[in-house]
């Protein structure tokens, strides 16, 4: 896990993301607007009915990046 | 000049028959809050131009009122216009002038909007709202009309308003003169640079008034007009053709909205014009050759000062350019300028007109400055307990509009006075004023719509 908060504005198209309920994410899209990213989840061991779906990830649920 | 609840603004505070109005209407707060809601929640208003939003997800950030609305292009190409705030708590979700984005975000708890106004984002819209909140209910507000006319966005929060180009009525040809090409051209318009924005303190009513045709206050422009800053050198405009031209006002009485416009004999030729460049003079004498070769009412026309009710000015001619008064509060309004040119104009065209233009107009404007300072100082003027006894006068001209002016064969729509020689008159403010107090006192737009009950019997008569 990160030791602070990640500014997510920074994050490319194809960063893979940690979220705290331990799901993975690939990044398709940022709007930069901070708060907000698109992504494609990876993996997903609470829910693994999301894998492979496109959602809006919350900028306070990202804990980790993956490059 | 009593008030009785909602009623009264005909009867009262805006009397036609003796053409004296009450400053009340001016520098009350009770009645600039219901204006809010009886004019403005009501009305057409002007949002923007598409040219301002070229491309998906490009937004420019406006007003309609007092609220904060944002014109945008969604990722499948239409256009819309949403409320700037977030349907949560409120705050605006774009605090920028314009740009282009994929989503309209809050920052006070991140909800977030897509640029067809849908709610695409939720915090935790799983873990807290158990995946129970509708979406599809809390996307952005959006108008409940919107009309892109020649590339002019208008937009209404009214559903039973009449469709826009119903609304403006015949005043139409008058638009169409800032709208088209200067050689006649439909719909060439672009903005030139940004918006000018800026605040004055006076009521939205002083700059609409002037701007429907007070072609008496031309001393307060006298400098300007000594100085020179017109495009010949001389004066603040052109004027060659003014010299055998009729002098007009029109009011289109059941609309509420009203122009100066000068009227050109048959077979008149292009004037000398913009003197003060050989390559820019002969561009326009090109294009007013053009339009006078076109059919359509409006080749005849030369457009000046009018205004469409509520609050947006046209200036089709000399400087091109339209105003919109927004409304702060009684007592102040912010001023948006914006300028047009013929998008395929010259460059050399267009950099000519738009020092020309910023001379002119705007905050730094000469002649706009004459025009604020009046403004600015008779509201300031109009606020003291003895001042708002005493009504302004609006009685020049009262009674000599005539409904069916002809010249040549050209037939002007609503009521006209002729001022080629008499000056001026107040038929344009009587009819603004008029329209202003039957919004204020009607509780829908089927009291608006007069023309409709009007035109009914005509057309009966016409299918027999």
């Amino acid at each position: 896990m990160s030791d602070g908060p990640i500014n997510i504005r920074d994050l490319a198209v194809g960063t893979t993301v940690v979220l705290l309920s331990g799901a993975e994410a690939e990044i398709v899209d940022n709007p930069k607007d901070g708060v907000w990213l698109f992504a494609r989840y990876l993996k997903s061991p609470h829910d693994p009915d999301l894998v492979g779906a496109e959602e809006m990830i919350f900028a306070q649920d990202v804990v980790d990046t993956r490059s | 000049m009593a008030m009785n609840g909602t009623q009264g603004y005909r009867s009262g505070l805006v009397d036609l028959e003796t053409g004296q109005i009450s400053r009340e209407i001016f520098v009350n707060d009770d009645i600039y809050a219901q204006e809010q809601e009886r004019v403005f929640a009501r009305s057409w208003l002007f949002v923007g131009h598409e040219s301002q939003i070229p491309k998906p997800g490009d937004y420019f950030v406006s007003r309609m009122g007092e609220e904060s609305v944002i014109l945008c292009r969604d990722r499948a190409g239409t256009v819309h216009v949403f409320l700037n705030s977030c349907r949560h708590r409120g705050m605006k979700v774009c605090r920028y002038d314009d740009g282009n984005t994929a989503v309209f975000t809050c920052p006070y708890h991140g909800w977030s909007y897509g640029t067809d106004g849908k709610l695409v984002g939720v915090p935790y819209f799983r873990e807290a709202y158990h995946s129970e909140l509708d979406k599809s209910q809390w996307g952005l507000v959006e108008v409940a009309q919107l009309c892109v006319y020649k590339g002019m966005v208008w937009a209404n929060w009214d559903a039973s308003a009449p469709p826009f180009l119903e609304y403006l009525g015949e005043f139409r040809r008058f638009l169409d003169l800032i709208l088209d090409g200067w050689d006649g051209r439909e719909g060439q318009a672009e903005l030139l640079g940004g918006v000018q924005k800026w605040l004055i303190p006076c009521n939205w009513k002083f700059p609409a008034e002037n701007f429907s045709g007070d072609s008496y206050h031309n001393i307060s422009h006298r400098s300007v007009d000594l100085v020179g800053v017109g495009p010949s050198g001389k004066s603040r405009r052109d004027y060659g053709e003014l010299n055998v031209a009729k002098k007009l006002h029109v009011a289109i009485p059941d609309r509420g909205h009203q122009t100066i416009t000068y009227l050109l004999p048959k077979d008149h030729l292009p004037q000398p014009s913009y003197q003060n460049n050989p390559e820019v003079a002969e561009y326009f004498r090109h294009c007013e050759e053009e339009r006078r070769k076109r059919p359509g009412p409006n080749a005849r026309l030369i457009g000046a000062p009018g205004e469409i009710f509520p609050n947006v000015a046209l200036l089709p001619r000399q400087p091109r350019t339209l105003a919109v008064w927004h409304p702060k509060s009684a007592h102040q309004t912010e001023v948006w300028r914006f300028f047009f040119v013929d998008r395929d104009a010259p460059q050399v065209v267009k950099n000519f007109l738009r020092d020309y233009y910023i001379r002119y107009s705007g905050p730094a404007g000469m002649t706009e400055q004459d025009d604020m300072e009046n403004w600015n100082y008779a509201h300031a003027a109009s606020r003291g307990v003895i001042a708002r006894r005493h009504p302004y006068t609006y009685e020049m001209g009262l009674g000599h509009a005539v409904e069916d002016f002809e010249f040549e064969g050209y037939r002007m729509p609503g009521r006209v006075i002729d001022i080629t020689q008499i000056q001026s008159s107040e038929e344009p403010m009587r009819n603004l004023y008029g329209r202003w107090a039957q919004f204020m006192e009607a509780d829908s737009w089927d009291q608006l719509m007069t023309w409709r009950k009007s035109s009914a019997p005509r057309e009966l008569a016409a299918a027999k």
